[in-house]
């Protein structure tokens, strides 16, 4: 294992922000901290980092504990939603600033950074002053910052929230392509589903300030663990026990052991079918159009369920239609939502 | 489960250098604050309470027994409540034309707002002889009599100093008001002078109660107008120094000025308590207001402002005047003679205040930086009280601050005895008694940092000298340059905290403004001070020069 976490714990007054939580990252992963915000992963992150001190647990870099490292001598790379490009400093010096301190010569460095800067496709801006470029383009150069020193790791901090949609999307591309074609491990926060599940080979979704899920961007999203885990990825229906026995009867045979009120069984929107029918038990209740697919909220014997669809789907408002969930599609999982709570004071 | 484990390796990191050079950051400029302020101010109150053979209220007993002590409390506290009353009205009217009315000329009216912090305040005293007095230009033009020297002078040239503090506090407040604010009222269908009395008067209350005790505390301390022009009207400032400099009673002057202390301290506590309050009001992305043109609010509110200015400019401009006048009120013809100046030392003491101010400048930016770079690198349980004590100077007055000095320098009895006499003390007591604001700005400064780009430039290798070096500094540079300028001009114009320590071989230039002017030589005082505001005001272009080529060098050459 290349990074280890172990038991790591922090608090903050009477706010436990961390309460013993393990993480490992393998070699060239990408992995992503998921999660609302307040539960713990920027702490998490500060952490790795070196920028603030656990209350108890060890970090570990190939074995070697972290702890007598400050932040500067542990070769990380870091990026911050905030940019934090040094105002001061052209776009070339800031690049520069971590070889300069290592005493590059100067010939290598200019080298290194017009290198930097090709590959986050800004070759033009060396000159420029971080307050002269967009905020896309300055996280680009913050980037290339980070990984001008060969950082042993990569962290970044919510790196996308501070930018508009497109760009977001378009920045994502970049950093997947820079980390997998350096295979520098990188270890992401983000509170954005969709951003975890596009860039990460490991998720681990945390919630008051212990991990709740880790596994693959596949593993969270189709077989999550808990109600927590499933209403954070994405939309999901979760149906008690009873609804289930009322209206898909067939679903049960998948139902692990366990009190009718510990589990949940979560659907996700386009694994139902549905298709208009005059003697279907459902009714149309609502659609929205959203471009590639539509979404539907529909009356079931169930309860109100959201189904999506692709394509060519007629349903209109107020039709009746019949609901049909493979036994496969649904996923039985613990009923948490109120155990946290309960257990770490807000 | 959070148990605190003390590994071995957090033992190893309390020594990193790193740390280590905080702690020193931190460590000189708070042995500054005990050395050159909380020491003193023990002494002052240690030599009130000095009786024959040992300790005892007797001081005490004997200054609050004395119909002087009283007559000169209460001058003090009519004087600040009528001063601050008068100021905090006119600053009102001003700082609401400014910001709330619509006028052509505004910058003339700030220009001028500040002209009273570039001299000496005894200035505003002199200013107002040469208008006001026996051969003042207004009595003789209109043949009247009026007996300036006592309340009514010195009101006047105290309200002129403080106008324009008033003015800069209750702007402050009145700029925080959203323009979206006065918009909703609008549409709400709220009419001027209901937007008036509903969003403008409650935002600005804080601000006018700020406003309000600043004032007082400026009006109580200030030495120099008191001296000029306060005649036989006994203020507790003057009282000090009589017993101090007149009765060479160093007890009963200590118990004077710890109770010149006791309003100062009330007060000062009272406006940090009000600046809080006003600073929650404060959201980001706010909008400027633009007021547009209404004829009667506006004529009214720029006829007002500019006549108050004319007050300013005239008390001045008349110093600048006089000073080049050949024989005052007699022969009006222009001459150079008043600036030859040989009585007082001459210009010795005009270069040696420069000197002095430099030295100030320099040394208070550098430990203020450091105590500013250090601080954040402290836990919030040490930073806290810290800051506390760096905040607190500014509630000691200046003669009290000055007699602390030398009761404590003056004695042999600790080899800091070294320093009296020096150009260094004198540099020193101008940055301690200015520490608070100077400390507060750049305060200000260090919250704009935002903690990430030092994080940054921590996780890429740099340590806390190269941070504050290459990051730090430059962010706040803006900061640095315009609290070096501020000591330098406070430096050069102070006269109530240095009154005590110059000596015959080595004084100041408010002082020698004062000594001429106690020696009948008017004019030459008012030449002396003409050539004090000269240095200020070029201290100032300096200011605002190296502020436009800091905006370049951070905006240089290419696309926007």
């Amino acid at each position: 294992m290349y990074l280890t976490v172990r038991d790591a714990t922090k608090t903050f007054g009477t706010f436990t922000a961390l309460d013993r939580v393990s993480i490992e990252i393998e070699r060239g992963e990408f992995v992503c901290l998921l999660g609302p915000s307040g539960c713990g992963k920027t702490t998490l992150l500060r952490l790795i980092a070196g920028l603030a001190e656990p209350d108890g647990g060890e970090i570990l870099l190939e074995g070697e504990s972290l702890s007598n490292l400050p932040a500067r001598k542990r070769g990380f790379g870091i990026v911050f939603q905030s940019y934090s490009l040094f105002p001061n400093m052209t776009v070339a010096e800031n690049i520069g600033y971590g070889l300069k301190i290592r005493g590059t010569a100067r010939s290598e460095m200019s080298q290194r950074v017009s290198e930097l800067l090709d590959l986050v496709k800004l070759p033009h801006v060396a000159d420029n002053f971080p307050g002269q470029l967009s905020g896309g383009q300055q996280q680009r150069i913050a980037l290339a910052r980070a990984i001008a020193v060969d950082p042993r790791v990569l962290l970044l901090d919510e790196p996308l929230s501070a930018l508009d949609a497109k760009v977001r999307t378009e920045l994502r591309a970049e950093i997947r392509h820079v980390q997998r074609s350096l295979g520098i491990p990188t270890l992401m926060v983000t509170h954005d589903q969709e951003e975890a599940l596009a860039l990460a080979d490991k998720i681990i979704c945390m919630n008051h300030g212990i991990v709740v899920q880790a596994g693959t961007p596949e593993d969270l999203y189709h077989r999550p663990k808990t109600r927590f885990v499933a209403e954070f990825m994405g939309i999901s229906n979760l149906l008690s026990c009873d609804a289930i026995r009322r209206a898909f009867p067939h679903l049960l045979t998948m139902r692990p052991e366990g009190a009718d009120d510990s589990l949940v069984a979560c659907i996700r929107p386009e694994q139902i079918d549905v298709t208009p029918a005059q003697d279907g038990n459902a009714t149309v209740r609502a659609i929205s159009f959203l471009g590639n697919l539509r979404r539907l909220e529909v009356d079931s014997v169930a309860g109100p369920l959201v189904v999506e669809t692709h394509g060519t789907n007629s349903c209109r408002e107020g039709d009746c239609v019949s609901l049909g969930i493979a036994p496969e599609a649904c996923t039985w999982l613990a009923d948490d939502i109120a155990r946290p709570m309960a257990e770490t004071p807000a | 489960m959070s148990v605190t484990q003390t590994t071995p390796a957090a033992t190893r990191q309390r020594l990193d250098a790193d740390r280590l050079l905080a702690l020193v950051c931190v460590g000189l400029p708070l042995l500054g604050l005990v050395l050159f302020f909380l020491y003193p101010m023990v002494i002052v109150f240690l030599r009130s309470v000095t009786v024959e053979g040992g300790y005892g209220l007797a001081n005490y007993t004997q200054v609050l027994g004395s119909s002087g002590f009283w007559r000169a409390t209460l001058h003090s506290l009519l004087m600040g409540g009528a001063t601050t009353a008068l100021s905090v009205f006119l600053g009102f009217i001003i700082a609401h034309g400014l910001h709330r009315c619509a006028f052509p000329g505004k910058w003339l009216i700030r220009g001028v707002i500040i002209l009273p912090l570039l001299a000496p305040s005894l200035v505003q005293a002199l200013g107002l002889i040469f208008l006001l007095g026996r051969n003042g230009v207004i009595s003789r033009a209109l043949g009247v009599e009026i007996e300036i020297y006592g309340f009514t002078g010195l009101l006047i040239a105290n309200t002129l100093y403080a106008v324009p503090q008033a003015v800069m506090i209750i702007g402050a407040a009145l700029v925080l008001l959203d323009a979206r604010v006065y918009e909703a009222a609008e549409v709400l269908g709220a009419s001027p002078s209901r937007q008036f009395r509903d969003l403008t008067l409650p935002a600005a209350r804080f601000g006018i109660l700020n406003a309000a005790f600043v004032c007082f505390t400026i009006t109580i301390t200030d030495f120099g107008n008191a001296a000029v022009i306060g005649g036989d009207y006994s203020v507790l400032a003057t009282e000090i120094y009589s017993q101090v400099i007149g009765q060479r009673n160093f007890n009963m002057g200590a118990v004077v000025g710890i109770m010149l202390l006791l309003p100062t301290v009330i007060s000062y506590a009272i406006e940090r308590q009000a600046m809080k309050r006003q600073q929650t009001g404060q959201s980001a992305g706010q909008v400027l207001y633009r007021p547009s043109f209404a004829p009667l609010r506006d004529l009214i509110m720029a006829a007002l402002s500019l006549l108050i200015c004319a007050a300013i400019v005239a008390v001045i401009g008349i110093v600048v005047y006089a000073s080049f006048v050949t024989l005052w009120p007699y022969n009006m013809s222009l001459s150079t003679k008043h600036y030859n100046i040989t009585l007082a030392g001459g210009y010795s003491s005009l270069w040696m205040t420069i000197v002095i101010s430099l030295m100030a400048a320099a040394g208070g930016t550098l430990a203020l930086f450091l105590l500013g770079i250090g601080l954040r690198r402290m836990p919030r349980a040490v930073a806290q009280p810290i800051q506390m004590l760096a905040a607190m100077p500014a509630a000691v007055p200046g003669m009290v601050l000055g007699l602390a000095y030398i009761l404590t320098f003056n004695s042999t009895a600790t080899p800091l005895y070294l320093l009296y006499g020096t150009a260094a003390l004198i540099a020193i007591i101008n940055f301690y008694h200015y520490h608070t604001q100077g400390f507060l700005a750049l305060m200000t400064g260090f919250r704009q940092l935002p903690p990430a780009l030092e994080e940054a430039a921590g996780s890429l290798g740099a340590g806390l000298r190269r941070t504050a070096i290459d990051i730090v500094a430059p962010f706040i540079a803006p900061m640095l340059v315009s609290v070096f300028f501020f000591l330098f001009m406070r430096s050069m114009v102070t006269l109530s905290a240095v009154i005590f320590l110059t000596t015959p071989k080595l004084s100041v230039a408010a002082v020698t403004i004062m000594r001429l002017d106690d020696a009948g030589l008017t004019s030459q005082a008012a030449a002396f001070s003409t050539c004090v505001m000269a240095v200020v005001c070029l201290a100032l272009l300096a200011m605002k020069l190296s502020m436009i080529v800091m905006g370049h060098r951070r905006r240089p050459k290419g696309a926007s």
